[in-house]
């Protein structure tokens, strides 16, 4: 049996009709017309496949590791994404379809049925706890081995994704700085969690993988399938249900893998932070892992829409139990667990106090009638509220029939959508609106020197001066950054902080032609910025300082400038 | 004014025509520009945005060709004799910018002070 709220997965079978259409990029509803949201998700499936096949270029022409994975994680992403949105595209043509051959006579039976109201779904502050050995700390001298990683969160058909994250030895846990927000998720959603994470450094061939296994199959089934297979068999640990990310048939990119998921429902809802679970996927033998603790933490926040948005509003007569004149006439809105009375109705724009307050929560009693039969005022209905011993009642007068039938048809949804979305309906949780993500910076391990650009050389006098003065002017007021760290002077302005001292010798002067390019060949990359050795960005106070202490994960800051 | 892939860009622009100055076998713009998107777009000291990595003019010399024809230090090259300069390495757009060919560029920019502004422009959206 159909039902509303219900979202199923669909799979897609390799080979079959619906993938080649999505290869080739073409994925249309085409009998029927699509109502609005239909298109809405056209859109979205269309945005997304631009986006893949932007991603594949970019992928295409990366040149470094880091920014290979960026675009192998973006590629992911989409994949994801469209495989999710043609589901559930697949699935709406699909209830269409059964919706319109003709109904049976059974089925006009029971009205619908009440469903709760939707609500928006946001996790932040995503911590996971890693447990390196100890032996990685004292023992291991080699270099520092990094992964990067990622969280996909899937919810409904949205899908959304956490910025990469480097990590290595030096870290405990890795942090997630993003609150992901989900707009439409109904109470019985499912959140689900999946950490993917890749070696930064190269891998071999084969590395990780069991290499008999992985020889067999990649030559015996060809290589794209071979690997295909491999990935499953890579994912049969997994808890049967198929991880959202497909194997990417790059040729040569770098591999995200599954290393651990988890589902989040309404249980796990909280105004505060709590720990939750993961499955890991994958053990010590498989490619990138990374020794996780085998916990998530974050904070769940869920806020239902009945409980940020007025559901029902209009005029009513409102009377207190016990008071004998005829009730104060006001303006109502039911918002959350409130009914909120005041008097005009514009004052519920402008934020004006309410004249009074009728909570109305989960002891909360309606009745459509009156309690006491006084002469008969009709369309009427009673609030009771019980505090501690006594019992207040209100009695509510509506304007007309349907205006009660209403405002009783809201309070009803509003109870059905508290005995839904329990312990989210308390209160309202805060959720913040996630702040703009920044763009993935082009990470570079080490600067280096071929990113810098030879100007010819010119004759032209004045040009050169203007070069030099520019270049020297600077560097004679700015002390070299890393002469902080030798006298207790507050380090002058800039990016990074000074972990490694450059060599004196990269200072040499600058020949009489004007080519910048000054570094010896083997000096240590420095990480102050190579920008003073050119002309000095004027406003140098806009940059952020991020120093982490001394370890010094920021990407070398060039900005570099040419004259034309 | 932020960049997002796949959309249109909206920018109040202005069209600068410079010709190049001869000095020996060199022509010179007179100008310098910064930026690109192999650049690290948090040094960038014009753009409102950090996370534009356009070609941002740096620094216009005096009495050069850029400065007589109006261009001003600031200001963003969104084209330079058609070609696009949004998304361009730093090379890419001095090397399109010191054609030995070409003597005259004509730039589409847009400057943060929009007074003066000739037209507004978009771009082609995806």
């Amino acid at each position: 049996m159909f039902s509303r709220n219900h979202r199923s997965r669909v799979t897609v079978a390799r080979g079959s009709a619906l993938e080649m259409e999505f290869k080739r990029g073409r994925f249309r509803l085409s009998v029927f017309s699509d109502p609005p949201e239909d298109t809405e998700l056209q859109r979205k499936l269309d945005h997304e496949i631009r986006m893949r096949e932007g991603a594949c270029k970019l992928l295409a022409a990366c040149s470094q590791r880091e920014q290979a994975l960026e675009a192998t994680k973006s590629l992911l992403v989409c994949n994801s994404r469209i495989l999710s949105y043609m589901g559930e595209l697949q699935r709406r043509k699909e209830a269409q379809v059964l919706g319109k051959t003709g109904r049976r006579p059974s089925d006009s039976g029971p009205p619908a049925e009440r469903s709760p109201c939707r609500g928006r779904v946001c996790i932040s502050d995503i911590r996971i706890p890693l447990m390196w050995k100890d032996t990685e700390y004292f023992k291991n001298k080699g270099d520092l081995h990094r992964w990067a990683v990622f969280l996909l969160l899937q919810l409904g058909e949205q899908i959304q994704d956490t910025e990469m994250v480097l990590v290595d030895r030096t870290l405990t846990d890795i942090s997630f700085q993003n609150n992901v927000l989900f707009s439409e998720a109904g109470p019985d959603f499912e959140l689900r969690l999946e950490l993917y994470g890749a070696c930064v450094e190269e891998e071999g061939a084969l590395a990780g993988a069991p290499k008999r296994l992985a020889t067999k199959l990649s030559s015996s089934l060809g290589r794209s399938s071979g690997k295909r297979v491999r990935a499953s068999l890579d994912s049969a640990g997994s808890s049967g249900s198929s991880p959202i990310l497909l194997p990417t048939p790059a040729v040569g990119g770098p591999r995200y893998h599954l290393l651990a998921h988890t589902t989040l429902t309404l249980a796990a809802v909280q105004n505060g932070f709590r720990t939750h679970d993961l499955t890991l996927a994958g053990h010590e033998e498989s490619p990138a892992w990374l020794p996780l603790y085998g916990s998530v933490c974050c904070r769940l926040a869920a806020q239902p829409f009945c409980m940020t948005q007025p559901t029902a509003g209009g005029t009513l007569r409102v009377q207190q139990a016990g008071e004998l004149q005829n009730g104060a006439r006001v303006h109502g809105v039911l918002k959350g667990t409130n009914l909120f009375c005041y008097r005009k109705p514009e004052d519920a724009d402008t934020g004006e106090e309410p004249l009074f307050t009728i909570a109305i929560n989960k002891e909360t009693r309606v009745r459509a009638g009156e309690l006491e039969q006084a002469a008969g005022r009709p369309f009427t209905l009673s609030i009771s509220n019980r505090y501690g011993d006594d019992e207040v009642t209100h009695t509510l007068q509506a304007e007309s029939r349907e205006a009660l039938h209403n405002w009783m048809e809201a309070l009803w949804q509003l109870f059905f959508d508290m005995s839904q979305w329990k312990h989210c309906c308390d209160e309202v949780m805060k959720i913040e609106s996630p702040t703009p993500r920044k763009p993935p910076q082009a990470l570079a391990k080490q600067g280096s020197l071929y990113h810098e650009m030879a100007i010819e050389p010119l004759d032209d006098i004045a040009a050169v001066t203007d070069i030099l003065a520019q270049r020297e002017g600077p560097r004679l007021e700015t002390p070299p950054p890393w002469l902080a760290m030798f006298t207790d002077q507050p380090a002058l302005p800039n990016p990074c902080s000074p972990a490694s001292v450059a060599p004196a010798s990269a200072w040499t002067h600058p020949l009489p032609w004007g080519r910048p390019r000054t570094f010896s060949l083997d000096a240590v990359p420095p990480d102050h910025p190579l920008g003073a050795s050119r002309s000095v960005a004027p406003l140098p106070s806009q940059r952020s300082s991020r120093s982490r202490g001394l370890y010094n994960k920021g990407p070398l800051r060039t900005w570099l400038q040419s004259p034309v | 004014m932020s960049y997002i892939p796949g959309q249109q860009v909206t920018a109040i622009v202005q069209r600068v025509e410079i010709h190049k100055l001869c000095r020996g076998e060199i022509l010179i713009l007179g100008f310098s520009i910064g930026g690109g998107i192999d650049q690290h777009h948090s040094q960038n000291p014009f753009s409102e945005d950090t996370t534009d990595k356009g070609i941002y003019v740096t620094r216009v010399s005096e009495g050069g060709p850029a400065e007589i024809s109006g261009l001003q230090i600031g200001d963003k090259i969104m084209q330079l004799n058609c070609w696009d300069m949004t998304m361009v390495t730093h090379d890419q757009a001095r090397k399109r910018l010191t054609k030995r060919s070409e003597e005259v560029v004509r730039l589409l920019v847009t400057a943060v002070s929009a007074e003066g502004c000739a037209a507004v422009h978009q771009s082609p959206g995806e």
